[in-house]
């Protein structure tokens, strides 16, 4: 991969899909900074392990308080992706945040994600129809096929 | 009945009962419709005679009535409107038919079906008014009753339609949750397997974990569209198989084996969604896998159409081959192959594409599937 490693806090209640991602992010040859599981966990860990990029699922394990944290993370300067098997709940203005991953993903999902929010264009393949990564601007990649 | 009613004139209390010979005179004074006259030409328009029928139901005696002018029978209730056109009519000399709230001698209401008519002679000059009453207040209150029964009935539909719609959007609420949880849990059973086939030093064994993952991709696949419509009754095959070639590309490197996709929208039973996506993802992650070997490039063709009612797919590919791919693995692919067809109903078709293998699904439609 031509990029620099990027700084990764994960914002997941279910431990099991948290550490899973947690060794997919590795293997691309990021940082894992940290797992937060609510809302102040999250909070707390961002201001103490400055991310660089957040996913948060926006279930947590003090209700659907992913929303509020990805505002408050991106209000900081941390580019947020959503995970999450209810795109429904993401407000209008996105909260903040840069795209979505919908729930249950694959690898490619989150390797289109990377490559999003990396900008670096050599990872960005040629799709066909549909995809799991949902970025939000809609123009910067060829991928964006569905709108949320 | 002129000359008989300007006689009445002189002794309005005289009982005219009996000495009054004219059959128009005879039927005014028998009828059960309650009746008068008035002299308009006389100040305040005074009664000049009424019926029986009339004192019966106003309850007032001849004496107290004769002489009057009729507004003796309004009360506090009485519609100050009604009692203005009734006055407007008589003033122009025009008849006028108006309900109107009187009341009796005893202070009872009721709601009298006025007919007001100007009598006039050869010359259309104005000689008298001539009123009839009748009693409507039974059908009045019958009226009422039904706009308040109306407006309570409307109040119960209303009340009953926020409660049904109310248990909907709960209902909804906890489909929207099941569906959640259901893609959640894919993606725990995913991380599951995934998690421990990282910490298998075998190589064999982690093929095989891969292997069951992959196919918890496929299945994952189809849940996270299976809703995505709002519909889950049906599934968009099409989509389907865009994302599922598109997930199953990455197995070789980026542009080592080009894929083509032709796909009709067509759309299946949700029941269908699973077991097809299962099959599929076998034929194309097959051809990604073993047709592909030592770099060799190539194009994957998915073509999706609906010949006759029926459904097709097709997975084609300019690979090596069937016969030169060594038997690789235990054959469980290939019984998940047979077994889902069988599942499905389906024909499988297999050929040789020279180069390459072509595997063609065949399936009935059933008529429901027919109209998505």
């Amino acid at each position: 991969m031509n990029h620099h490693p990027l700084r990764i806090l994960i914002v997941e209640d279910e431990i099991l899909i948290a550490l899973e991602l947690e060794s997919l992010l590795q293997d691309a040859g990021h940082e894992v900074v940290g797992i937060a599981a609510s809302f102040e966990d999250a909070i707390a860990l961002s201001q103490f392990r400055r991310p660089d990029l957040a996913f948060v699922d926006i279930h947590l394990t003090d209700g659907p308080t992913g929303i509020d944290v990805a505002r408050s993370l991106s209000g900081d300067g941390v580019a947020v992706l959503f995970m999450t098997a209810n795109t429904k709940r993401i407000p209008e203005d996105r909260a903040g945040a840069k795209g979505v991953i919908a729930k249950p993903y694959t690898e490619r999902g989150v390797r289109q994600a990377l490559a999003y929010v990396t900008a670096s264009d050599e990872d960005v393949t040629k799709e066909g129809r549909g995809m799991t990564f949902v970025p939000f601007d809609g123009c910067r990649s060829e991928t964006s096929a569905r709108g949320v | 009945m002129s000359a008989d009613v300007r006689r009445l004139d002189t002794d309005p209390g005289r009982d005219v009962g009996s000495d009054v010979g004219d059959p128009f005179a005879r039927a005014f004074l028998s009828t059960r419709m309650p009746m008068l006259l008035t002299d308009p030409h006389q100040p305040d328009n005074p009664i000049l005679f009424v019926n029986e029928a009339f004192l019966n139901l106003t309850g007032y005696s001849r004496a107290e009535v004769m002489g009057r002018n009729c507004r003796f029978l309004q009360g506090p209730d009485t519609d100050r409107s009604a009692v203005q056109r009734i006055r407007e009519a008589v003033a122009a000399g025009e008849g006028i038919e108006t309900e109107i709230l009187n009341y009796k001698k005893d202070g009872t209401r009721f709601w009298n079906a006025l007919v007001v008519s100007p009598v006039r002679n050869e010359a259309n000059e104005l000689l008298y008014f001539f009123a009839c009453q009748f009693d409507v207040s039974g059908q009045k209150n019958a009226e009422s009753e039904l706009v308040r029964t109306k407006a309570s009935l409307e109040e119960l539909v209303s009340r009953r339609t926020q409660d049904l719609q109310s248990a909907l959007d709960q209902k909804t609420a906890l489909l929207h949750e099941l569906d959640h949880r259901v893609k959640n849990n894919l993606q725990v059973i995913s991380s599951l397997v995934l998690l421990k086939a990282r910490r298998l030093k075998d190589p064999r064994a982690q093929g095989a974990l891969h292997n069951v993952a992959e196919r918890i991709s496929a299945l994952s696949t189809v849940h996270r569209l299976l809703y995505s419509v709002g519909d889950v009754s049906r599934f968009d095959l099409a989509e389907f198989l865009g994302d599922l070639t598109g997930d199953l590309a990455t197995l070789l490197p980026p542009g080592q084996v080009a894929v083509q996709l032709n796909l009709q929208p067509v759309a299946v039973s949700a029941a269908k969604a699973a077991p097809l996506a299962l099959l599929v993802n076998e034929l194309v992650s097959n051809a990604f896998k073993h047709a592909y070997p030592d770099r060799r490039r190539g194009r994957l063709l998915v073509e999706l159409t609906k010949p006759d009612g029926e459904l097709s797919i097709v997975v084609e590919d300019d690979g090596i081959g069937m016969d030169a791919v060594a038997p690789s693995g235990d054959g469980f692919g290939r019984t998940l192959i047979d077994m889902l067809a069988r599942q499905l109903k389906a024909r499988i078709d297999w050929s040789d594409a020279q180069p390459g293998t072509r595997a063609v699904v065949t399936m009935p439609i059933d008529a429901e599937e027919a109209q998505f």
